[in-house]
C-alpha cells in the first residue's frame, strides 16, 4: 500500500472510531463501563486538547452518580415526556416544505439512502430510521467500508465510498445536526452533553473538508 | 473556530476505540450488514421514488370510529380519507379524523417507557425499557392477586371501545379485579339509564334518511354529536333535498341551531318539561297515535286498556301546559303548541336528544319524557322514527377467568349519590379514594384517559394524585405528557390508534349493522407499544396465561370465528377491504312487534305483569316455586324472559335486556325508580340549585365543538388553529347588567373554585346563561395545546408550524369551578347545572 494510500486509510480508521463515539454518545444513556473510560487519563487529555471541559462536578462524582445524572438528563434533553430535543432529521430538516415532525419526507430519504447501500435496519432496532445515532453510525459503516477498500487496493471504490460519505455528510448530517447541538448546547444542564454536542457539530465540520480534501487528491496508482 | 486539527483528530480517535468498546457493550446496533455499493443496494423509482398505498382502516379521532383510508408513502402516513364501501360514512370523514396524521408524528410523542425520579410533578423522568416497565408492574400486580386481593389493581379508561375494551377487560378479568372505571358517566351516562329503564336497550338511532320531521333538544348533531359522520350527513340530505325541518332548542346558538329550521333559546334544566308540554298539547287535542300504547306502560296495572293508559297520560301531564312550561323554561307556550303539533302530525319524526337535554339532575328522567314524546306518536322503532342502535355482534376468544374475582366499590359512587349507576359514576371513583372508606387501590392504572382534566375539580383531583400515601403508584399509557401523565410513576408510550389492530362495532346509521377493522397504517413509532400486544406480555409475568398472544392475533381470531365476516373470507378479508355488511340484510323496524312462541318447555305467563318466562332457564327449582314467586320476585327471571302477553298475543316486545328488572312493556311507570322514591312516572323536577339561585347568580354550561374531542386533540396543530380560545358566551342583556363589554376579562366563580377567561358578548346564548367550551385551556399536551415550553423548549419548537403559531391564546378550562356534582337517578355528570357568580376583572 502506497503512502496516499496509508494515510488515506489511517484517515478512515480515525474517522470511523470517532463517528462510533459519536454513535454511543446519542443512541441511548451511558454505561457505567463507557463513562468510566471517559473518565480515564488519556480521554479526559484528548478532551482537554479539544477545549472540552465536563466540570469538576462530573469529575468529582462517582461512576453511578454520574450514569444516574446522565440518565436523567439524556431522557430530558433527547425523550421527554413533554417538549424535548427531537433527535431526527425530519424535526430539523426541510425537504419539500415540511419539517418539524416525525418520519418526515427527510426520513424516507435518509433510510432510502442508506438501504441504497445495501444496509438494513436491524430488526431489533426501534427507533426512527433518521435519528442522529444512526446517521452517525451509517458514517461509521462507511468509513470502514473504505478502510477495507483501501487496504485491498481498491482505490476505486474506495474513492465511490468516499464520494458516497460526501454526499451523506453534506445532505443529511450538515443539514440539521448544527443546529440540533446548538439547541443541546443551549438546553443541557450538565457539561457532558453540550460538550458532546460541540465535538459533534465541529467534527462534522472537520470530516467534510477532509473528505473534499480526500477526493481532490488522486492517489498513485 | 473549529477546535478540530489533524493532531487532535488522530488522538481523539485513539481513545475512542477503547471507549466504543466498552461503550458499545450496552448500545443496541440500528443496522445489519455491511455495505455493497459496488451492487448497487436497492433501486428505487427515479421518477417519483415513491410508492403509495392504501391501507383501509377507522378512526379512533372521537367515539363515531368511523371507516377510512390511510395513505402510505415511504411508510410515511400521508393523508386520511373517509371509506367509500362503508355504509355507516358513505365515505366522509369529518376534520377531527382528517388530523389524526397530527396525532403519529408530533414531536413531543411519548416514545419510551418513562420511570418517575423525581417528585409527581416534578417533571423528571429516566427512560426504562419495556421489560423493565413491565416487570416493575408485575411486581406490584402479582402479589396482590396472590394474596386474593386483586381488587386493590384500578384500571381506569378514557376512551375504550370494541376490541380495546375487551382486551382490556379480558385481562382484567384473568387477573381477578372488578376495580374498572371508566368514564360514560361526564359523557351520556344519564341518557342510558334514561333509555334502559324504559326499553331495556340503549344507543338509540335516529332514521334521518325517512324521516319527516326533527326535533332536537341539546344535541350539537352537526358539531360533535355520538354518531357524528353517520348521522349528520342524512341529517343534512334530509333537509335540503326533502324539506325536513329541524327544530333545536338549546341554551346556545350552536352551528347545529344555526343550520336548524328554527332555534329555539331554553333554559338549562326544562328540556324534559317542554317535552312533557309537547305531550300535554298533543294529549289534549287528540294528535297522538293509539298504535304503541299496547306496549307502554303507563300506570301501576299491567293489564290496563289502551283507553285507560291514555287517560293516565292525559292526567299525568295536565299540570304541565305550555305556558305554564314558557315560565320556567322561556320557550314561549306558541312555540311549544306548533312544535308539538307539526311533531305528531308528521308521518314519521325523530326525536334527538343529548348532552344538553339530560347532563342535569334528573337528566335519566327528561330522557324518559324523550321517550314517551315518541311512543305516544309511534315514533318508536319504526321508519323514520327514533329507532333502536344496530351494530356489529362480533365474536372474540376469550381467556380463562381468575377464580378471585373483587372489587372495590369505589366506581359506582359514594353511598346514596345515584340509584341506578349502571354505567357507573367515574366523576367519584378518585373522591372515593380520597375519601378511602371503600378502600384504596395500591395501584392505579388509566389509560386514554385524563382525570385531571377531564372531571370537575380539577385542581383538587390533581392534588389527590399528587399524594403518594393516597395514591401509591400511578400507571399510564400515553402518547402525550398531559396534565395527568405528569403526575404518574410510570408512563408507557402508548400506540396511536393508527398503529395499532381492532375490530369495530359502532351503531350504523341505516339500521344494518358494518363490521369493520382498525389495521396500523404505519409501524409504530419509536417503542410505543399497543395495550393489546401489552396484556399478553404482562400476563405472562403474573402467571396468566391470555386466549391471545397480541392485538392483531385477537383480530384475526374475531375475524374467523364470527358469522359472515368468516364466510366472507374472515381476516384476510377484512385487511383489504376494512368493511364487511351483509348484502341481503334489510332495515329492521318493529322488533316489538315479533310474535313469540310460547310452548317452550318451561315457559309459564306471569299473572301479575303478562309476562312469559321460562322458569327452568331462570334456575328456579321449581314450577310452583316459580309461580308463588312470579316473575319480579324470582332471581335470574329477567334473563329468562320469553315475551309479553298483550291482548292475548305474545309478542317479542321490549325484553328487560339492561339492569333493570322489568316486564316486555315500556316501563313508563317504573317500579324501579318509585321503589327508589324517584317519580314512577317521567315529569319535571327543577334544578335544585337553579330553584336556590340569587338574583345576580347564573347558570354555567359547557359545550363540545366540532374540532376539538374533551381531552385528545388540543396536540394536533391542525385543529388547534382552527380552535384555541373558548371565551365564555354571555347574553348582552345580562352583560350590560354586570358592566361587561365584549373582550372584557370577566371572573366567574361557582363552590369550588374560580377562573379568568374573557366574555364574548352575544345574542347567542339565553340570558341567565354563561357558556364556555371545555376542550381547551391546557397545562401541558404539547405546545399547541398549551402554549407551554416547559419543562423545555427544544425539537418541538423546531417545528415550523410552532414558529407560525401566529395565535397566542389557548383558553381556559372551566372544569375547574365544575363541581364532581352527580344526577341521584343515573349518577351522570351535571355539567349543566353549575351556579356562578360573573364579574368584570
Amino acid at each position: 500500500m502506497g503512502t496516499k494510500r496509508n494515510e488515506m486509510a489511517d484517515n478512515a480508521t480515525t474517522r470511523s472510531q470517532v463517528y462510533a463515539l459519536l454513535t454511543i454518545v446519542f443512541r441511548a444513556e451511558p454505561s457505567e463501563a463507557f463513562l468510566k473510560e471517559l473518565q480515564g487519563p488519556r480521554f479526559s487529555e484528548a478532551l482537554s486538547e479539544l477545549g472540552v471541559d465536563l466540570g469538576s462536578e462530573y469529575h468529582a462524582k462517582t461512576k453511578v452518580e454520574n450514569c444516574q445524572g446522565l440518565a436523567v438528563e439524556f431522557t430530558r434533553l433527547f425523550l421527554g415526556p413533554g417538549q424535548h430535543i427531537s433527535a431526527h432529521e425530519s424535526v430539523f430538516a426541510e425537504l419539500d416544505g415540511g419539517f418539524g415532525g416525525h418520519w418526515g419526507a427527510q426520513t424516507a430519504e435518509v433510510k432510502k439512502f442508506i438501504e441504497a447501500t445495501g444496509m438494513e435496519y436491524a430488526s431489533d432496532f426501534n427507533g426512527l430510521p433518521d435519528h442522529i445515532s444512526v446517521e452517525l453510525e451509517f458514517m461509521q459503516k462507511l468509513a470502514e467500508w473504505e478502510l477495507e477498500k483501501w487496504a485491498n487496493d481498491d482505490d476505486e471504490n474506495a474513492e465511490y465510498c468516499l464520494s458516497v460519505q460526501k454526499k451523506f455528510i453534506e445532505e443529511h448530517l450538515l443539514k440539521w445536526v448544527p443546529q440540533f447541538c446548538s439547541e443541546v448546547i443551549d438546553k443541557a444542564d450538565q457539561p457532558f452533553y453540550r460538550e458532546m454536542a460541540g465535538i459533534t457539530v465541529d467534527f462534522l465540520e472537520f470530516d467534510r473538508i477532509l473528505i473534499n480534501k480526500s477526493l481532490s487528491s488522486s492517489v498513485p496508482s | 473556530m473549529s477546535k478540530f486539527n489533524r493532531r487532535k483528530f488522530v488522538k481523539l480517535a485513539a481513545v475512542s476505540s477503547a471507549a466504543v468498546a466498552v461503550g458499545a457493550g450496552n448500545t443496541q446496533s440500528a443496522l445489519a450488514g455491511t455495505p455493497i455499493l459496488q451492487a448497487g443496494g436497492r433501486d428505487f423509482s427515479p421518477t417519483t421514488r415513491k410508492e403509495r398505498k392504501a391501507i383501509p382502516t377507522a378512526c379512533w379521532g372521537c367515539v363515531t370510529r368511523d371507516a377510512m383510508i390511510g395513505y402510505v408513502e415511504d411508510g410515511r402516513l400521508m393523508k386520511l380519507e373517509g371509506h367509500p364501501d362503508s355504509i355507516r360514512t358513505l365515505g366522509k370523514l369529518c376534520a377531527k379524523g382528517q388530523a389524526g396524521v397530527n396525532q403519529v408524528y408530533f414531536p413531543d410523542r411519548i416514545l419510551y417507557p418513562m420511570q418517575r425520579v423525581g417528585k409527581r410533578g416534578e417533571h423528571k423522568w429516566k427512560r426504562i425499557s419495556w421489560d423493565e416497565a413491565l416487570d416493575t408492574i408485575a411486581a406490584k400486580l402479582k402479589p396482590l392477586r396472590d394474596a386474593g386481593t386483586p381488587e386493590l389493581f384500578c384500571y381506569h379508561y378514557g376512551r375504550h371501545k370494541a376490541s380495546q375494551a375487551a382486551t382490556m377487560y379480558d385481562f382484567m378479568a384473568a387477573y381477578g379485579t372488578g376495580t374498572i372505571g371508566n368514564h360514560t358517566s361526564i359523557c351520556e351516562g344519564s341518557k342510558w339509564v334514561g333509555q334502559e329503564s324504559l326499553w331495556g336497550g340503549m344507543y338509540d338511532n335516529w332514521d334521518y334518511d325517512k324521516t319527516d320531521f326533527v326535533l332536537n333538544f341539546g344535541s350539537n348533531q352537526f358539531e360533535a354529536h355520538t354518531n357524528h359522520i353517520p348521522t349528520s350527513q342524512r341529517l343534512i340530505r334530509a333537509m335540503v333535498d326533502r324539506g325536513v325541518p329541524l327544530y333545536t332548542f338549546d341554551v346556545r346558538l350552536s352551528n347545529t341551531a344555526a343550520k336548524s329550521t328554527q332555534w329555539v333559546p331554553i333554559k338549562p334544566g326544562t328540556d324534559g318539561l317542554v317535552m312533557l308540554s309537547m305531550i300535554n298539547v298533543i294529549m289534549n287535542e287528540g294528535l297522538f297515535r293509539r298504535d304503541h300504547f299496547k306496549f307502554m306502560r303507563v300506570t301501576a296495572d299491567h293489564h290496563a286498556s289502551t283507553n285507560e293508559k291514555i287517560a293516565a297520560v292525559k292526567a299525568a301531564v295536565a299540570r304541565f301546559t305550555p305556558e305554564f312550561a314558557e315560565q320556567e323554561s322561556g320557550v314561549p307556550a306558541a312555540t311549544i303548541k306548533t312544535i308539538a303539533r307539526g311533531f305528531a302530525t308528521a308521518n314519521s319524526a325523530c326525536l334527538l336528544t343529548y348532552r344538553g337535554a339530560v347532563m342535569h339532575y334528573h337528566g335519566a328522567d327528561q330522557e324518559r319524557a324523550a321517550m314517551l314524546l315518541s311512543a305516544i306518536t309511534n315514533n318508536l322503532d319504526r321508519p323514520g322514527g327514533r329507532v333502536m342502535g344496530v351494530g356489529a355482534g362480533w365474536k372474540a376468544p376469550s381467556s380463562k377467568k381468575a377464580k378471585v374475582q373483587k372489587a372495590l366499590h369505589i366506581k359506582d359512587g359514594f353511598p346514596g349519590e345515584a340509584a341506578f349507576p349502571t354505567h357507573h359514576v367515574s366523576q367519584s371513583l378518585l373522591p372515593m379514594i380520597k375519601d378511602g372508606r371503600a378502600g384504596r387501590p395500591e395501584v392505579y392504572w388509566f389509560s386514554c384517559h385524563n382525570p385531571a382534566y377531564v372531571y370537575g375539580d380539577n385542581n383538587g383531583i390533581a392534588d389527590l394524585m399528587k399524594d403518594e400515601e393516597l395514591m401509591p403508584f400511578i400507571i399510564t399509557s400515553n402518547i402525550v405528557y398531559d396534565e395527568s401523565s405528569a403526575l404518574a410513576d410510570i408512563i408507557l408510550p402508548d400506540v396511536t390508534y393508527l398503529e395499532r389492530w381492532d375490530w369495530e362495532d359502532m351503531v350504523s346509521a341505516n339500521q344494518i349493522a358494518e363490521f369493520y377493522i382498525r389495521q396500523p397504517l404505519v409501524k409504530p413509532l419509536g417503542e410505543s407499544r399497543c395495550q393489546g400486544d401489552v396484556w399478553p406480555d404482562l400476563a405472562k409475568r403474573i402467571g396468566i396465561e391470555l386466549a391471545f398472544k397480541d392485538k392483531e392475533d385477537y383480530v384475526r381470531q374475531s375475524c374467523n370465528m364470527t358469522p359472515g365476516v368468516m364466510e366472507a373470507g374472515g381476516f384476510e378479508y377484512m385487511k383489504k377491504h376494512g368493511v364487511w355488511h351483509d348484502k341481503n340484510a334489510r332495515p329492521n323496524y318493529g322488533f316489538y312487534e315479533a310474535k313469540v312462541d310460547v310452548s317452550g318447555n318451561g315457559v309459564i305467563l306471569d299473572e301479575k305483569t303478562g309476562t312469559y318466562w321460562n322458569w327452568k332457564k331462570a334456575g328456579v327449582a321449581s314450577e310452583a316455586e316459580a309461580k308463588a314467586k312470579g316473575y319480579l320476585g324470582s332471581k335470574g327471571a329477567k334473563d329468562a324472559y320469553v315475551a309479553q302477553d298483550i291482548g292475548g298475543t305474545a309478542y317479542l316486545a321490549y325484553p328487560p335486556k339492561t339492569k333493570f328488572m322489568k316486564s316486555g312493556l315500556l316501563d313508563f311507570y317504573s317500579d324501579n325508580f318509585a321503589s327508589k322514591g324517584f317519580p314512577a312516572f317521567p315529569t319535571y323536577t327543577p334544578v335544585p340549585e337553579h330553584v336556590k339561585m340569587a338574583k345576580d347568580d347564573l347558570i354555567l354550561t359547557t359545550y363540545k365543538i366540532a374540532v376539538h374531542t374533551h381531552s385528545r386533540t388540543a396536540h394536533c396543530k391542525w385543529l388547534t388553529e382552527i380552535k384555541h380560545d373558548n371565551p365564555a358566551w354571555i347574553n348582552t342583556k345580562t352583560a350590560q347588567d354586570r358592566g361587561i363589554a365584549n373582550g372584557d376579562k370577566i371572573k366567574v366563580s361557582s363552590s369550588v373554585g374560580e377562573m379568568t377567561t374573557t366574555a364574548h358578548v352575544t345574542e347567542g346564548v339565553m340570558p341567565g346563561v354563561i357558556a364556555i367550551s371545555y376542550h381547551l385551556g391546557r397545562r401541558h399536551s404539547g405546545i399547541y395545546g398549551s402554549g407551554n415550553s416547559d419543562p423545555i423548549s427544544g425539537g418541538a419548537a423546531s417545528d415550523p408550524d410552532a414558529k407560525n403559531m401566529w395565535w397566542k391564546k389557548h383558553g381556559n378550562h372551566p372544569n375547574v369551578i365544575v363541581p364532581n356534582a352527580s344526577d341521584p337517578i343515573s349518577g351522570a355528570m351535571r355539567w349543566m347545572d353549575t351556579v356562578v357568580k360573573v364579574a368584570k376583572v
